[in-house]
């Protein structure tokens, strides 16, 4: 046997090991270690799964106010956004008839007056007919797009705010950035955290799904600026964007900070008076020229004092 | 090391490693459809 040749094969061998090992170890640190759930308690509290805020099973997540008005006849189908299921769940256990309302334990049922599609699902589903009014924040040009197409036009009736919130990991030193600065970041005009006074790290730019409610956000608060896909998000330090609602709940865990914007926060305070310059609405959409007496009424209901104590206690800013 | 044991040896190896990096991109891919943005943050310290 040469005894160099098998010097040489073993070398292979072992580059070759070595190669798959140093990829799969990349592959865990750069990606499957930042996608792993820990489920901390803070997290599981504002986390919105679906079979925690079904009307009529006395969850302490729905909050709701029985006895101020029943819808009776021609129950109007609900749906709506994700992060605000818990507000059109107190709605509609407080309000719609129990047996209206059908959960099969996993979903709910196709003759449920009460759906679950989110925000995109949502649009679709009051412009096809589907659902007779969504609780969402405002659509995209898409969404709207869509409605026009199909001779749809959109009521719009704001229920309650809250801020549209910019986080970064607790380690990074920026606290504060301008609405400028936010438009660079996403425009690629402004690539390392050191132009904002942080560390020599590149920004990696995270986004959301297409149509999705702070995805549209985001668009909104571009304008014309376009936004750039940032390919080196893998390699940079994170900079994101939520509702104040879904990211309440990490604070006390310390992994994430919201920025402060013009160096104002977004409290309960500065969300209800306007100094917090992203705050947006939450909407009850209903189809302009709806005959269901029904959809008005639960408009109604929403906007009362018992309507916007359910958007105060599910973690929103009541408008009025 | 005969040449046909050599390369039975390397098949080998390229086969499961090819298999292991496949399986974590599936199982990374799975946790990230699941995960939450600010959670993902969170994470990336």
């Amino acid at each position: 046997m040469d005894k160099n040749k098998l010097t040489k094969q073993l070398a292979v061998i072992v580059l070759v090991v070595a190669l798959f090992a140093g990829l799969d170890i990349a592959i865990y640190q750069l990606f499957i270690k930042r996608v792993i759930s820990h489920h901390s308690p803070g997290m599981q509290k504002m986390s919105v799964e679906v079979d925690n805020y079904v009307p009529f099973t006395n969850s302490d997540n729905v909050h709701s106010y029985q006895g101020v008005v029943t819808l009776d006849g021609d129950i109007p189908r609900i749906d709506g956004a994700a992060a605000l299921l818990p507000v059109y769940a107190g709605f509609v256990e407080s309000i719609y008839p129990e047996d209206s309302v059908i959960f099969n334990g996993e979903d709910y049922d196709p003759s449920s007056a009460m759906h679950y599609t989110n925000t995109r699902g949502a649009y679709k589903d009051i412009v096809d007919g589907n659902a007779d009014i969504i609780i969402c924040a405002q659509p995209s040009d898409e969404q709207l797009a869509y409605a026009e197409e199909n001779g749809v036009e959109l009521e719009m009736v704001p229920v309650g705010s809250d801020a549209f919130v910019f986080i970064v990991n607790s380690n990074n030193p920026v606290s504060d950035i301008t609405i400028e600065q936010i438009r660079d970041i996403y425009s690629g005009n402004i690539t390392n955290w050191s132009e904002l006074g942080g560390n020599n790290v590149p920004i990696a730019a995270m986004r959301r799904n297409k149509n999705s409610g702070s995805e549209t956000a985001l668009e909104k608060l571009m304008g014309d600026t376009p936004i750039v896909p940032d390919y080196t998000t893998l390699f940079g330090s994170p900079i994101g964007f939520s509702f104040r609602y879904y990211v309440t709940g990490m604070l006390g865990e310390g992994g994430v900070k919201i920025l402060t914007i013009n160096g104002i926060a977004p409290t309960a305070e500065t969300i209800a008076d306007g100094t917090y310059p992203v705050a947006g609405n939450i909407y009850a959409i209903y189809r302009k020229g709806e005959t269901n007496e029904n959809v008005y009424k639960a408009v109604d209901f929403m906007l009362s004092p018992e309507g916007q104590k359910i958007v105060e206690e599910s973690g929103y800013i009541p408008i009025c | 090391m005969k040449d046909k044991t050599f390369a039975i040896i390397l098949i080998a190896i390229t086969v499961i490693g090819i298999g292991v990096t496949a399986a974590l991109m599936i199982h990374g891919y799975n946790l990230w459809k699941q995960i939450s943005i600010v959670e993902m943050i969170a994470n990336w310290g």
